[in-house]
């Protein structure tokens, strides 16, 4: 059996786009106490679950003073709950629990990718006001400075409306071999009297021989271009498809059954077009 | 702070987590507070089971309504699987975590019900070969002191055809019948849980997974018990159709919108040109 910080941990892992705190809520401090006796202060061990989800899910928080947002990854870390932006070249410390910034540094990055990683931003910022109207963007040397890992995090939360949205795209551009992989993944919450979720992954791999920075966004710009399209593309044929051969809208008949006469339809009429399941 | 009920609290989570996984979560928070455990998998609605029946041949659908014990009945024979009496020496008493609670009460309907049981299988089954052309539909009805109740469930799943998407449906929909002489007032609650999936080269892999519930409740003239199906079949019929066009919005354009919203496929400036383009041209329209 899963122990109570496993189950726990396990929810905040699945918490929706922005609703992190909801989820939350459902488990606030009292709740634990009279769900879990034995361990009365779990909220205070969820430190590393907090943690994951927010490297994961690219957590963004605006820095005192800052006009944009900037992203918590893995690939920005600095130990210790330290992260950096290259853009504006600072680090700060990041409260995994409140997601809140505080000690904001100067920060200079170092590495043979550094360069590279500054240019990639240039275009990425210009292709992101393009195409993304709320969203947070970085590059980071990482590996070692050896390779570059470029982030894209777009959120829309509509709570009053009952849905929210994340799309979240990583990229890491390997100089070395111009290769740029990575995945794009969508989440979408509706929870109007019911709860769906939309949920996608899409791996992406090109190459890109020039390997500038313009050349890996165009890159991205014309993979990220497709994959919306298509995903616009799967919404029809799953409605027209999957959705469509589980239930009709209306018998073959296009009539509603009439149900006084119901007990007369299998001896009467032929009622499913073809032989059923028994 | 006012201390919040449990049991909300589970739903509400419930109602954030991913609903692929609902049984996941129920197992999980009923680990959490054991104590809720009956009252959540009395509420909480999951994708059902389908036994065939022992005597008949035919397949049915297992919930809670035609549980008893580690058994069910099957609406088609009235037998229950297994057998009560063997189930009863076996299990001998409450079993562990007290799973046990509650069996054998209500599981069979009076004779007049169960008569009511069997017309409404059949129309059920004909209402389902009508609309899902294929898949598994089961009714189960209990008596109640000012009338009956009972659950409509309905199941179809479509294989991934040429391996690419594939679904499920499931409806539960669970009645009260309380009889006013002439009248008789139904308050229905429907639940449809729509799991679908698909994957390509280019796409990569979709998952659009989820429950939608709604109620409603009428005042319909009853005759005889025979109203009483064709009631319950018009009620359900109703809510089905509303449900499956609130799904098809909901599935495929709200998420497709919501997507839009987070990422624009043409260009944002090129947008907000084209609308000041609009604007000025509407505007020397009117000058």
């Amino acid at each position: 059996m899963a122990s109570a910080k496993a189950i726990v941990s396990s929810f905040v892992e699945g918490a929706p786009p922005g609703e992190l705190a909801d989820v939350l809520a459902g488990m606030s401090p009292t709740h634990i106490k009279a769900l879990t006796i034995s361990s009365p202060h779990l909220v205070d061990e969820l430190g590393p679950a907090f943690k994951k989800y927010n490297e994961e899910q690219f957590a963004t928080v605006k820095l005192p003073g800052a006009s944009q947002p900037v992203i918590v990854s893995s690939h920005n870390a600095l130990g210790g709950d330290r992260y950096y932006d290259l853009e504006s070249s600072v680090s700060f410390a990041f409260d995994h629990a409140t997601q809140k910034a505080s000690a904001v540094e100067s920060y200079v990055a170092e590495g043979e990718t550094v360069e590279l990683a500054k240019s990639i931003l240039k275009a990425l910022s210009a292709y992101v006001k393009e195409h993304y109207p709320n969203a947070a963007y970085g590059a980071y040397p990482t590996e070692n400075g050896s390779k570059v890992a470029i982030i894209i995090v777009a959120n829309k939360y509509s709570p009053n409306n009952f849905w929210n949205g994340r799309w979240r795209s990583l990229y890491i551009f390997d100089p070395s071999s111009s290769s740029l992989e990575g995945s794009i993944k969508v989440d979408v919450h509706y929870y109007e009297d019911g709860n769906v979720r939309l949920l996608t992954n899409k791996a992406a791999a090109a190459s890109v021989p020039s390997g500038t920075g313009q050349a890996v966004v165009r890159e991205i710009s014309a993979g990220e271009k497709k994959y919306q399209e298509e995903l616009n593309r799967s919404f029809t044929s799953l409605s027209e498809g999957a959705f469509k051969a589980l239930r009709r809208q209306l018998p073959v008949t296009r009539q509603k059954i009439e149900w006084d006469k119901v007990a007369s339809y299998r001896l009467g009429q032929d009622i499913g077009g073809g032989p059923g399941r028994r | 702070m006012a201390t919040a009920d449990p049991f909300d609290s589970a739903l509400d989570l419930l109602r954030r987590l991913n609903p692929k996984h609902t049984a996941e979560h129920l197992n999980n928070i009923m680990t959490l507070a054991p104590d809720l455990t009956e009252d959540l998998l009395s509420s909480v609605d999951q994708p059902l089971a389908v036994r065939r029946c022992k005597q008949t041949g035919r397949d049915y659908l297992l919930c809670d309504y035609n549980r008893d014990g580690d058994s069910y009945r099957s609406p088609w024979s009235n037998q229950f699987d297994p057998p009560l009496d063997e189930a009863g020496a076996g299990v001998g008493g409450v079993g562990p975590g007290g799973a046990n609670e509650g069996a054998g009460e209500g599981a069979v309907p009076g004779e007049r019900v169960r008569k009511m049981e069997i017309k409404a299988n059949e129309a059920f089954d004909v209402y389902r070969e009508l609309y899902y052309e294929g898949g598994v539909s089961s009714v189960y009805l209990w008596n109640l002191d000012d009338g009956f109740a009972g659950v409509v469930l309905l199941k179809k799943a479509s294989p991934p055809n040429d391996g690419s998407s594939s679904g499920v449906w499931d409806s539960i929909h669970v009645f009260e019948a309380s009889e006013r002489g002439r009248t008789s007032n139904y308050r229905l609650t429907s639940t449809v849980i729509l799991t679908l999936a698909t994957r390509g080269a280019a796409l990569g892999e979709v998952d659009l997974s989820g429950n939608m519930t709604r109620q409603v409740e009428q005042d319909l003239p009853v005759e005889n018990d025979d109203s009483h199906i064709a009631n319950i079949g018009r009620l359900v019929e109703d809510m089905e159709l509303k449900m499956r066009n609130l799904l098809q919005e909901v599935y495929f354009g709200k998420a497709k919108d919501v997507v839009g919203d987070l990422r624009s496929v043409g260009s944002l400036s090129e947008g907000q040109r084209d609308r000041e383009t609009h604007r000025e041209l509407i505007g020397s329209m009117r000058r």
